[in-house]
């Protein structure tokens, strides 16, 4: 045993998983300290806030927050260059080219360049061919916009006073004003951006993590279980209860577990659909292969010397079962388990997609995750941070898990090596 | 004096392990068996005669590995041959190997004979799957196994036919050297019977040239070899004909090992049954001086520091103790070694 | 007379026969299980089952007639008033004749019509990627075993990651990919929105177009998990005994190569038959994003507006489906393992 535990260690693979599957468990557990609050608060008002982080622009024209001068070099150009973005900049390269202008010779990246050609051929009333007059306002507009992009003016800010009814001046901020960023009382820092819901993404992502995991844990516990006693039994006792528990476990094997959970799931309803309740499901469709695989061992070792002298010495059949074939068929079992939390966890997945998951508004899940993602169509409108990271945690944590139980099969199954 | 058939030279061959680290299962074994002859290889279990079997066939595939030494097979030495030349000039058809679980031996899928027809081919054979079948047909009729086997499937052959078949099969193309790991082990005692006779047979109407037969079971060897040599931890301990290696061993090891079988002649009933006590030296790391020395009652100091050669005795024995002959003998006072009063 | 009668006899106590006889019947017994299944899981739940599920459709339909005619149908063709055991057989004889109910949603549509159509969608989708994903899948897996070297290292690893991936998880990666940045395929439907099914060059062409991504990425799908499963058989083979000793009777490599990937093949049909059912519940949601008009988006469909009967139905159908491929499978099995036939004569 201490030697099976020392090559576990040695396994690469096992290793590997072993710290992925940690790191997320961990992530579980010191995020939240550090970022205390309800993962489930909306705190923005858009869909879909892209990661970054944010400061309240309010607080940052606080008159109490000291303003420094500083000229920075490019600064005024990296400026200019962002209140002409790259679709203006692609209908004036359209527009020279519709009036003649070689194509090799625009480059809409070189911004001087691109405003040289176009102060040299831009003419108002050139007029051409199959441009609408919508058309045409729009360039007239642009070139307005192109004429006074070099005029850097100062901004002015004024309050309303409710008594006056009037708008009295403030303070006027220059191009070179800068301020501390840490002199801004409101900064969030939303890594992963936000949900449909305004819900912080990342906050959410491990909230959800861990309530998945519990998913996992539950379900594999009860599959475990219920796969063991019955797997013991039905190895162990043979005859006609062999039989039977073979029947029902033979049938659920081809009998799809998840057209099961689909039914259940329904039947139980919307205010039913607990966390606890998915995880039961789940577990109570998932104890075939885990019987099979138990059942399969304890026939093997039903016959072996040690077993056979228990037997003879008179020792009792639950004393046999914990003391001679339990600890045999524990790898066998842990492994199990170990599948059954990554499978576990993949259905709820499933489940949640076909809108059948864990109540919304208790909790996260990742499955929930994915649906709420999907049904705001995340993937469509652009917004990756809504379901790839939740994604590529789904996979970690069967990666992870699938690596663990391969390492563990190799330790234990020694036909595997190499 | 016979020709020599196979010629052995200071063999030496390793297992890496999946730690990388080396097992030396093999380490500078030298023997001859002459034409006609077979010779028994014994020893516990681990000892490395299976490892020997392996490595005698010239044709190393991870873990084993080949370190150094030469096999001479009817004079032609194919330990330089390139892995290819002896796949199909030397294996099958110079020495042939019958596995020790020759219940698995054969693919469980394809019908006995689809694989001869493969081992045919794969040496180059030109003849017509017709003339391969006529061929198999008639080997398989002269060693009183039933034509029809040819057209089953290993399922479908009870143990002792499943070995017979594979022993047809690996003297299909008239090897040199048969060598044999354990043919009979796993078999009732019918079945073993039917196998010994076969391989007599097999030498008998000359198929084979010589034999190499590996057992852990002494009375067996007794009855199908010739020559007797015991090995242990990787080395010859001790060779000579197998009235001198049953009735007269003169190595500690030999003679414990003896000791621990029945000879029913012998007036059984009064003679106390001796283990020798102790686990072989692990192969890891090989002890320096005699490798038995750990576990002999006899050694002295001498003997766990100073290496021990393997010395040629009269009449074709040998033996690898560092006391000379006549000393050994003195020792047993009762002409049996007792490794039990410890 | 005699000798028929001993062709009858041959052929009742062959092996192939008597495993043929025992999968039938095994078919049989778990059709009927389904059936049974579908029947009973449902009216486990407390209460009239009827009335939950009037409730839960209630705020979709204002139409308060609609609502009775819906509740009365379903209680003469289910006959909700009689016993258990009636009711059971009214249901079995309903599904005799083809007829699963009328959808709620779509009433009073039949729920058999709306499955007939979304079947084939699914069906065409699902078993040439099932199958296409096997058979790469494998030939990755052997090689990978057998090279154990570079190629088993990357592919290892590749390929535990990709079987972790749900196939939505798969179809979603492939379509912001190819379908949204690259722009190389269509990310929604069958088949082109401006068209209507029938019979043309133009629509087939569009339904292919419309194939690739979720075709591809169940393939992958099924590639990862059956290639883990392949290379560990195949290292079990190349353990094996006859290996050895094919190698010591002089078989050339390639031969046992051949060998080899035959023996670790048919544990990996059996291996398809245990997880046909696992992989059709992924491809279904993965039929999902991409809106694919197949079971598993008319499934979603059925289960947002509520409608039971379509949900029941499919989910029997789907069953239906997979009970089917294992037995083929089995079939198939039994044809290409030699030592099936032998088996049954012990």
């Amino acid at each position: 045993m201490r030697n099976q535990f020392r090559q576990l260690i040695r396994s690469g693979k096992f290793m590997t998983g072993f710290i992925i599957f940690n790191a997320l468990v961990l992530l579980t557990i010191f995020y939240p300290i550090f970022n205390p609050g309800n993962p489930l608060a909306m705190i923005g008002f858009d869909s879909f806030i892209p990661p970054g982080t944010y400061f309240s622009l309010y607080d940052s024209v606080n008159p109490n927050i000291h303003v420094y001068t500083l000229r920075i070099p490019g600064a005024d150009e990296a400026r200019i260059q962002s209140l002409l973005p790259m679709d203006e900049r692609e209908a004036m390269g359209e527009w020279l080219i519709r009036e003649g202008v070689p194509k090799e010779q625009i480059n809409i990246e070189d911004f001087t360049g691109l405003l040289e050609l176009w102060f040299a051929h831009y003419n108002p009333d050139i007029r051409i061919d199959g441009m609408t007059i919508a058309d045409r306002r729009f360039y007239q507009r642009l070139n307005a916009k192109v004429e006074g992009i070099f005029d850097i003016v100062d901004i002015h800010l004024y309050t309303y006073n409710n008594e006056t009814e009037e708008y009295e001046f403030q303070a006027a901020i220059s191009s070179e004003d800068y301020i501390r960023l840490r002199d801004v009382v409101n900064i969030v820092r939303l890594p992963l951006g936000t949900d449909n819901f305004g819900m912080d993404m990342m906050r959410k992502l491990v909230s959800a993590i861990g309530t998945s995991l519990l998913i996992g844990l539950i379900a594999g516990s009860i599959a475990t279980v219920i796969g063991l006693i019955l797997g013991l039994v039905a190895g162990y006792v043979g005859g006609i209860i062999d039989e039977i528990i073979m029947f029902f476990s033979n049938l659920f094997t081809v009998i799809p577990g998840f057209v099961l959970l689909i039914l259940i799931s329904y039947s139980i309803g919307q205010a039913g659909r607990s966390v606890t309740v998915i995880g039961i499901v789940i577990g109570l469709t998932a104890w075939v292969w885990t019987t099979r695989s138990v059942r399969s061992q304890v026939l093997s070792l039903r016959h072996r010397d040690h077993v056979s002298l228990s037997k003879l010495s008179g020792h009792s059949m639950p004393r046999i079962i914990i003391k001679d074939i339990l600890p045999y068929i524990a790898s066998y079992v842990v492994m199990a388990f170990i599948l059954q939390i990554s499978t576990a966890i993949l259905a709820e997945a499933g489940l949640s997609m076909l809108g059948l998951g864990p109540r919304t508004t208790d909790v996260a899940t990742l499955g929930l995750m994915m649906n709420w993602a999907m049904v705001y169509s995340a993937h469509l409108t652009g917004a990756w941070w809504a379901y790839y990271p939740v994604l590529l945690v789904i996979a970690l944590i069967s990666f992870s898990l699938n690596l663990m139980n391969t390492g563990l099969d190799q330790v234990f199954n020694p036909q595997l090596r190499n | 004096m016979n020709k020599t058939i196979l010629e052995v030279n200071g063999l030496s061959t390793k297992y890496i392990t999946r730690f990388r680290e080396d097992v030396y299962a093999v380490r500078n074994v030298s023997f001859k068996v002459e034409e006609g002859h077979s010779l028994g290889i014994a020893g516990e279990s681990g000892c490395g005669k299976s490892t020997l079997a392996l490595s005698l066939m010239g044709y190393y595939f991870a873990p084993l590995h080949y370190i150094s030494g030469d096999i001479i097979i009817n004079g032609k030495n194919i330990s330089g041959l390139k892995p290819d030349q002896v796949r199909k000039n030397v294996l099958g058809t110079e020495i042939a190997y019958i596995p020790q679980a020759a219940m698995n031996a054969l693919n469980p899928t394809r019908k006995v004979i689809r694989f001869i027809e493969d081992v045919m081919y794969a040496h180059g054979s030109k003849m017509s799957k017709k003339e391969i079948y006529d061929l198999a047909r008639e080997r398989f009729e002269i060693l009183n196994l039933p034509a029809d086997t040819l057209h089953k499937f290993s399922v479908e052959l009870s143990g002792g036919m499943k070995q017979r078949t594979v022993i047809a099969i690996s003297t299909i193309l008239s090897p040199k050297v048969l060598i044999a790991d354990e043919p009979s082990s796993a078999l009732d005692v019918s079945s073993q019977k039917m196998v010994i006779k076969m391989l007599h047979d097999l030498m008998d109407l000359g198929f084979i040239k010589a034999m190499l037969f590996i057992t852990h079971e002494l009375p067996l060897l007794y009855n199908v070899t010739d020559d007797i040599m015991v090995m242990y931890a990787g080395q010859i301990v001790e060779k000579g004909s197998k009235d001198q290696m049953i009735f007269d061993p003169i190595h500690p090891y030999s003679k414990g090992l003896m000791g621990s079988i029945l000879v029913p002649e012998d007036g059984t009933r009064n003679i106390k049954l001796t283990a020798i006590p102790g686990t072989p030296p692990n192969l890891k790391n090989p002890p320096t001086g005699c490798s038995f020395a750990e576990r002999c009652k006899y050694a002295t100091s001498r003997c766990k520091v100073y290496d021990v050669e393997y010395t040629e005795l009269e009449g074709g024995r040998g033996s690898r103790c560092l006391k000379p002959e006549h000393e050994l003998r003195g020792l047993y006072d009762d002409g049996k070694v007792d490794f039990s009063n410890e | 007379m005699d000798e028929s009668r001993s062709t009858y006899k041959k052929i009742v106590h062959s092996g192939y026969f008597k495993y043929y006889r025992k999968k039938t019947l095994w078919f049989l017994a778990t059709l009927v299980a389904a059936v049974i299944l579908n029947f009973v899981l449902p009216r486990l739940m407390p209460g009239d089952p009827l009335a939950a599920i009037m409730a839960r459709l209630a705020p979709g339909i204002q139409d308060t007639e609609a609502l009775r005619r819906i509740y009365e149908h379903y209680m003469v063709q289910f006959g909700l008033d009689r016993p258990v055991i009636q009711q059971f057989f009214i249901y079995v004889g309903n599904l005799f004749r083809g007829d699963l109910g009328l959808s709620f949603s779509r009433f009073p549509r039949p729920v058999s019509e709306i499955i007939m159509s979304a079947m084939p969608w699914t069906i065409g989708l699902q078993l040439p990627a099932i199958i296409v994903g096997w058979f790469i899948g494998n030939i990755l897996g052997a090689i990978a075993a057998y090279s154990r070297n570079g190629f088993d290292r990357v592919l290892m690893p590749t390929a535990l990651f990709v079987s972790g991936i749900p196939a939505f998880g798969m179809a979603i990666i492939l379509l912001t990919v190819f379908g949204l940045n690259l722009g190389w395929f269509p990310i929604a439907g069958g088949y082109g929105i401006h068209l209507l099914p029938h019979l043309s060059w133009q629509f087939i062409g569009s339904i292919i177009y419309h194939y690739h991504l979720p075709f591809m990425s169940i393939v992958l799908i099924a590639i990862g998990g059956q290639a883990l499963g392949m290379r560990s058989m195949s290292i079990y083979e190349l353990n094996a005994d006859y290996v050895r000793y094919s190698r010591f009777m002089g078989i050339k490599d390639r031969t046992i190569v051949r060998y080899i990937f035959r023996n670790a093949m048919l544990p990996q049909v059996t291996g398809l038959a245990l997880s046909i059912g696992t992989m059709m519940g992924g491809a279904l949601v993965a039929e999902i994003i991409f809106g694919y008009p197949g079971l598993g988006t008319t499934l979603l469909r059925a289960i947002r507006e509520g409608d039971y009967p379509l949900i029941s139905g499919i989910t029997l159908v789907i069953t239906i489906m997979v009970l089917i491929a294992v037995f083929l499978l089995e079939i198939i099995y039994g044809l290409i393992d030699p030592r099936v036939k032998a088996a049954q004569f012990e």
